[in-house]
């Protein structure tokens, strides 16, 4: 379990292609076990997540994959202790999972700026939370705006800012205060395709300077395999992971691999799973375990 | 400028020539209009009452409202110190009042749970018919006529800001939460700039609450005061004395709208810059 982190947190570009991917001695950042989610509403009892395990390695960028209300922001949440576990164990870091912490980062479907805040207090909005010193960080705050393009709006007001730019200053948020891990929950699905694949691109860039462990939940299959260096897949309810499959893309990621013929064949197989696991779900009882077992490496 | 013979030539010369006074007219038509609705209303009363010589006691004219409010201006202003004051410190403690139980009621579910259906029950009295019961609770003099204005300005501003402070975006509510913040962090940092415009929404309802219970205190028990000096004018049937005080406290509300207005502007660059 302790063994030596991949790469100090220090944040320094490694242009270090794949050391994400292939390293198997990299630490493990994120371990869920076995983890269900039941809402009890005394009336009725809904399985959100059943029974899901897998583990993130330390600066491996993860997509949970899946249909819509499949369970698996709950899922991300839970890994962000801001949703109670039924059963089961999450541990991160080594420690188990039951309260925030500051040491990951989230970053949510909706940008939610504070309307009155300017986009650099925005941004430090954590670094206060978190009674860090201000001036240290708000020249961190400024890389960060410069490198997703926003150099010149520090002073603006969200409302005077596309969605796609919001949800820039989000990212830039999240990472202002150095968290080791990031949670993102379908952070752009709010947005429109065109500014989505520039989102894509702004947070590989970014990524790929800072790699952090990331876990990222999306229902765009071409997002998680231009993003992740493994995707999984969830199926809706009861919520299960049926496929993990690696990316056999490296990094830096070449910004063109989404029209090779490699691209589209995972992708294919990707929706060819969920299709599947739709009416596998509704065909199985539930319980029953994943349809397709995991481990299908290097695709 | 010449206009070309054309079927729509007007409206080509309203295009191409948009003389300054017509634009000066066009960016201040949210002033003009209402300021014009309202003096068409006073030329068309003016008329009315010489027109159809309708009595003095009835309804006075318009320039006969003006003149007595101008001769009587000192004693007005006298009258309005009293009127005023009382409702300017009824709504400080309202404004006070209610945004402190509201906030508790954000921070503690419980004081919710128990305060907030009796406030919405008990905000549907009709407030003005207690007005007696505060004589025979607190006298005849200012903390009876203070009391009840409180009272009649307390709610709008209990409510609204409970409302603001239930309406927090809830993702908002959700960072803080994943960056371990404290909740008193997320009280002042959060939950009150969003409460904010709600609070101000209630004190400026409650400003004319203010004005409106101190008034109906004079009319039960006073001696001065615009409410005394429309009920004195009323005795002696000189409605025009009526209508000047009438004039005054719309003046005074004014005053006290306004600075609710500015109070809310200060507050917007100093607290939420």
């Amino acid at each position: 379990m302790s063994v030596a982190p991949l790469r100090t947190v220090d944040t320094q570009i490694v242009p270090d292609a794949g050391a994400g991917t292939e390293s198997g001695t990299a630490g493990t950042a994120i371990s869920v076990d076995g983890v269900r989610k039941i809402y009890d509403t005394g009336r009725e009892r809904t399985e959100a997540v059943s029974g899901v395990s897998f583990d993130v390695k330390r600066g491996e960028f993860v997509a949970i994959l899946g249909p819509s209300g499949c369970g698996k922001s709950t899922l991300l949440m839970m890994c962000g202790g801001l949703e109670s576990i039924t059963s089961g164990r999450i541990d991160i870091e080594g420690v188990a999972m039951t309260q925030p912490r500051p040491s990951i980062g989230v970053m949510f479907q909706d940008a939610s700026l504070l309307p009155w805040k300017t986009v650099l207090e925005n941004i430090l909005f954590p670094i206060k939370i978190l009674k860090r010193p201000m001036a240290e960080y708000t020249e961190r705050a400024r890389s960060l705006i410069d490198m997703v393009g926003l150099h010149g709006f520090e002073d603006k007001k969200p409302h005077q800012l596309s969605g796609g730019m919001r949800q820039r200053v989000a990212i830039c948020r999240a990472l202002v205060y150095d968290p080791d891990i990031l949670l993102m929950d379908e952070p752009f699905s709010a947005l429109d395709a065109i500014t989505r694949d520039e989102m894509g691109e702004a947070l590989l860039d970014i990524w790929e300077q800072y790699t952090k462990t990331a876990l990222f939940v999306t229902h765009s299959i071409r997002e998680a395999v231009l993003l992740a260096d493994r995707v999984l897949v969830m199926t809706r309810r009861p919520a299960t992971i049926v496929e993990d499959i690696r990316i056999p893309f490296g990094r830096p990621r070449p910004r063109d691999v989404s029209g090779s013929p490699e691209f589209n064949e995972i992708c294919v197989y990707l929706r060819s799973l969920i299709e599947s696991g739709h009416g596998a779900a509704q065909g199985r009882r539930s319980g029953d375990g994943p349809v397709l077992q995991p481990g299908r490496r290097g695709a | 400028m010449s206009i070309t013979a054309n079927s729509s030539g007007a409206a080509i010369l309203d295009i191409a020539a948009p003389s300054r006074v017509r634009r000066l007219i066009r960016a201040n038509m949210a002033v003009i209009l209402p300021v014009a609705t309202a003096l068409s209303v006073l030329i068309v009363w003016q008329i009315v009452t010489v027109a159809f010589q309708i009595p003095r006691v009835i309804l006075p004219a318009p320039s006969e409202i003006g003149a007595h409010f101008l001769t009587n201006l000192p004693a007005l202003l006298n009258h309005a110190r009293h009127t005023g004051l009382e409702a300017l410190g009824a709504f400080v403690l309202a404004t006070a009042a209610g945004a402190t139980l509201a906030g508790l009621m954000a921070a503690f579910p419980l004081a919710r749970e128990i305060l907030q259906p009796n406030l919405v029950a008990f905000q549907l009295i009709p407030k003005i018919a207690l007005a007696p019961m505060f004589i025979i609770w607190l006298g005849i003099d200012t903390p009876s006529r203070l009391a009840f204005a409180v009272f009649m300005s307390f709610f709008p501003v209990v409510i609204s800001t409970t409302v603001g402070l239930s309406n927090t975006d809830p993702v908002s509510l959700r960072l803080c939460r994943s960056l371990a913040a404290s909740g008193v962090q997320t009280f002042f940092q959060v939950r009150v700039p969003f409460a904010l415009p709600y609070l101000f929404n209630g004190m400026r309802i409650a400003s004319t609450m203010a004005i409106i219970g101190v008034v109906v205190a004079e009319f039960i028990s006073s001696r001065a005061g615009l409410g005394f000096y429309i009920l004195y004018s009323s005795s002696r049937m000189e409605t025009v004395g009526i209508f000047s005080a009438l004039l005054m406290l719309c003046i005074v509300g004014l005053v006290l709208f306004g600075a609710v207005v500015l109070a809310e502007r200060i507050v917007r660059r100093t607290y939420l810059a």
